[in-house]
């Protein structure tokens, strides 16, 4: 007895099924999405759309929905939730802001303290989730509550402005070589991020914790821990785009990040579709961060009512994970 | 076209009185079905006669289960007929099955476990009233029809998961009695049973056969394959091999079309060294207990040393796996491994120190199911790593992966295949391969064979023998008493207490059996 059976099956050989339209939709079909909306936007919009300034005016528009996206897409690969991500962004905010004015902090210290205040947020969350066995929905709608009444507390429920906003402003104005300064920062973090996910320990043993928690547990992966580090990942980023977005204005309110939320999950979900077969991961995340600033960079272009960038978002999220799954399911058929 | 019955109106037909089951057989005439390229089923024809038992054997992934979701019309055949009473007939889906008299047992059983029993019973009866409401006073009387039919000593209002494996399968058979049934196809129906009960459900195929209800029987088990059927047909790799009368043919035969060749069971204790006294002890077990399922647990295991654990489901055999590598604690007792204190309070420490479990459910708690093969491969060796930000190449973790497919001959279309398209064998092999990987000193298997066809089987056991004879201690647990000739050594576990020890020169499965059950004359022996 041989047994020789390798890599290769003894499966007859029909290996070559021919080109399968359904399993390429599944896998390609939110980046045709994406194309699509391109060339109609061009299309619509000649003059204004298609230019060089206008894409980094779109990627400008992405880059803090997209650090908050792309950490909340930590949380979602490990197989749980994060719904204070919007809350601990608006808290980052103030903080920041607070500090500044308040406290006298200049404005790196203020960037390290709210990233450190993210951090703690995610780690509670993560203690929460693991030690007391609550499942993730709750235990960030709780966090996320006792947020924004830690952000009341802060802010006495008014806005918090800067006396003298100028070098503040700078890092949302700013520009080198013509991109702005957020620009740069999301793809830095997309880079760090990606970098995590795919080429540490830490990240393979994150998906595998979202794939089978038994398995990775009794595989030796310390379960636990790697929840907690992507609880604490995703409200450092949701940190991070707090600050950015305080910088905008230089000045914070209560609830300016709260929207992050739902287009977070949004940009999350439609990006799973993107070129893996539903699972969570940072280039699909940057793919649905920008799909969805495209189209609202189209809709301004063109003229149409602000209320369509709702229906846009909602039909896009919708078909673009409608289609690649419905796609998938053919495939498999 | 065939005739659907409305719901309201199906006839109300005398269950349990089988005269008046309808008779026919049931057909399926070249079927192929194709799951993205690869072939699952190829050309495969076969009867099923009223009032016999066919039975489908083959490995794991051989095509049984397949063909009998394209017959519940859960998957739709490539090409080829399903014929009842000689008529063509398109099944749509499984109610449109469930129409036609065609009944399935699916190895999940499909029954919701918070129900009770006449709620369960009540899902698809298709009994109900004008409004689509349910008739629960007339379908408790036909509950109760069809358990007495069975012989069933089950009560209506009990809560399924409340009830044995046993009677959740007896109620998964009555559900499907619930309406006229002809055909009822079962799916590994004695896998978790006891002899009893395995039994009872052959006195329950014979009376569902004396009335004339044809039976489609998957097993593995191919002694009670042989003795229940009156045909078999085996199948591999997607193929029909043959269909043999059962009065015919043997065991050996039989085995030998499912497997295409001769099997070769390694025995590792004809092998080498049956463990000799000189070898080092590499780990040691001292009153380990975790009441009140593992009590005041002594033993030794050597270095390169097979080491079987036998006993029933329950005996405390997992549990005392899971103290070994960590995964629950011990509440007394203590551990060395290499002579030296070992207390793991987690399966990460425990694969650092070398020592790792192979899980009794490799789909639940051994793979990513969705995961590609070498990421599954490639978990454990994760879970060893002290530096959670230790840098990770996809390159070097494929090239690893590779050598184990290679060397574990796990037979997959590639590396990055995902694992849950693997037969169960190789789905086995694979989380075996992903800690040894990890290179263990003391690898714990619990069940390693269940659910994996002879030929798979065969390769396991040998790559336990190499595992050994490469110095890996092996802690083997299982209830197939007839494996357990691989070892060197048994260790017999019940209720909680390892209670007797066999060497490989004494081995024999009836003692075994006689120590697991406590029989009394067993303990003297």
């Amino acid at each position: 007895m041989s047994a020789t059976t390798t890599v290769t099956s003894d499966v007859p050989d029909n290996d070559s099924p021919g080109f399968d339209y359904f399993d390429w939709f599944g896998r390609y079909g939110a980046l045709v999405v994406l194309a699509l909306l391109v060339t109609v936007a061009s299309a619509a919009a000649p003059e204004t759309f298609p230019t060089l300034d206008n894409a980094i005016n779109v990627l400008n528009q992405s880059a803090l929905a997209a650090i908050i996206a792309m950490g909340l897409t930590f949380v979602l690969v490990t197989g749980e939730f994060d719904l204070g991500i919007g809350n601990a962004a608006s808290l980052a905010g103030v903080a920041a802001c607070a500090l500044m004015v308040d406290a006298g902090f200049g404005i790196v210290a203020a960037l390290l303290s709210v990233l450190v205040l993210g951090a703690a947020i995610g780690i509670v969350n993560g203690f929460i989730v693991t030690f007391m066995n609550v499942s993730a929905l709750v235990a960030t709608l709780g966090t996320g509550t006792v947020v924004i009444g830690v952000n009341y507390v802060i802010s006495d429920g008014t806005p918090v402005a800067l006396q003298d906003p100028d070098t503040f402003l700078d890092i949302t104005f700013g520009r080198l070589f013509g991109v702005p300064y957020p620009v740069y920062v999301m793809v830095l973090v997309a880079a760090v991020l990606w970098w995590l996910l795919n080429r540490t320990v830490l990240g393979q043993a994150m998906q595998a914790v979202g794939g089978n928690r038994v398995a990775a547990e009794l595989s030796g992966i310390r379960v636990d821990r790697v929840r907690i580090i992507a609880f604490a990942v995703c409200s450092m980023c949701a940190g991070l785009t707090g600050f950015l977005l305080a910088s905008r204005t230089g000045s914070a309110t209560l609830a300016a990040g709260d929207p992050y939320l739902l287009s977070s999950f949004a940009a999350a979900f439609f990006g799973s579709a993107v070129l893996r077969d539903g699972q969570f991961h940072i280039v699909g995340t940057l793919v649905g961060v920008i799909t969805v600033s495209v189209g609202f960079n189209a809709i301004a272009l063109i003229g149409l009512a602000t209320y369509s960038q709702y229906l846009f978002q909602g039909i896009l999220l919708i078909v673009g994970v409608g289609v690649g799954s419905l796609a998938r399911l053919r495939a498999a058929a | 076209m065939n005739h659907r019955p409305e719901p309201g109106d199906a006839p109300h037909l005398p269950i349990g009185a089988g005269e008046e089951v309808l008779r026919g057989s049931l057909r399926v005439e070249g079927i192929s079905k194709s799951f993205g390229g690869s072939r699952a089923l190829d050309d495969v024809s076969l009867t099923v006669r009223p009032g016999s038992v066919h039975a489908l054997c083959g490995a794991n992934g051989a095509g049984k289960s397949t063909l009998i979701k394209v017959i519940a019309g859960l998957e739709h055949a490539d090409t080829g007929v399903i014929e009842l009473d000689g008529e063509p007939v398109r099944v749509a889906n499984p109610r449109h099955a469930a129409d036609l008299g065609l009944g399935f047992i699916h190895q999940e059983l499909n029954l919701v476990p918070t129900f009770s029993v006449l709620r369960n019973l009540a899902m698809g009866s298709g009994r109900t009233g004008r409004w689509g409401q349910l008739d629960l006073r007339r379908l408790s009387r036909d509950a109760v029809v069809v358990l007495e039919r069975l012989q069933a000593d089950i009560s209506l209002s009990a809560q399924v998961d409340k009830l044995s494996v046993a009677d959740r399968w007896m109620v998964s058979l009555a559900r499907s009695l619930m309406r006229p049934a002809r055909f009822i196809a079962m799916d590994e129906p004695t896998a978790s049973f006891t002899d009893d009960e395995a039994h009872r459900l052959i006195k329950v195929i014979d009376e569902l056969t004396s009335t004339g209800v044809g039976i489609l029987y998957v097993s593995h088990r191919l002694d009670e394959v042989l003795s229940i059927s009156d045909e078999i047909t085996v199948f591999r790799n997607g193929r029909l091999v043959t269909t043999l009368a059962a009065r015919e043919t043997d065991r050996a035969a039989l085995t030998t079309h499912i497997v295409g060749r001769e099997v070769e069971r390694v025995v590792a204790s004809e092998q080498g060294d049956p463990g000799g006294t000189e070898r080092a002890v590499r780990l040691r077990a001292l009153g380990l207990s975790r009441s009140p399922h593992v009590l005041n647990a002594s033993f030794d295991v050597k270095v390169g040393e097979i080491v079987g654990i036998a006993g029933l489901v329950g005996a405390g055999r997992t549990e005392l796996a899971r103290l070994l590598v960590g995964a629950d604690r011990a509440t007394a007792g203590r551990m060395e491994l290499d002579g030296a204190g070992y207390a793991p309070r987690s399966p990460h420490q425990a694969i650092r120190s070398g020592v790792a479990l192979v899980p009794e459910e490799r789909r639940s708690q051994g793979l990513v199911l969705t995961g590609s093969v070498e990421d599954n491969l490639a978990m454990a060796e994760h879970g060893a790593a002290r530096r959670t930000l230790r840098p990770f190449s996809p390159r070097r973790s494929r090239r690893t992966a590779e050598a184990l497919i290679e060397r574990f001959a796990i037979k997959t279309r590639s590396s990055r295949t995902a694992v849950h398209l693997l037969s169960g064998g190789n789905q086995q092999k694979a989380v075996v391969g992903k800690y040894v990987r990890t290179g263990p000193g003391l690898l714990v298997m619990d069940e390693p064979t269940v659910g994996v066809d002879v030929g798979a089987r065969a390769e396991i056991y040998r790559i336990i023998g190499e595992l050994a004879s490469d110095g890996t201690s092996v802690l083997v647990i299982s209830s197939d008493f007839e494996e357990l000739a691989i070892c060197h050594r048994v260790l017999v576990m019940r209720a909680g207490r390892i209670i007797a020890e066999v060497p490989a020169s004494q081995f024999d499965k009836d003692h075994l059996t006689a120590l697991s059950f406590g029989a009394p004359d067993a303990e003297e022996a």
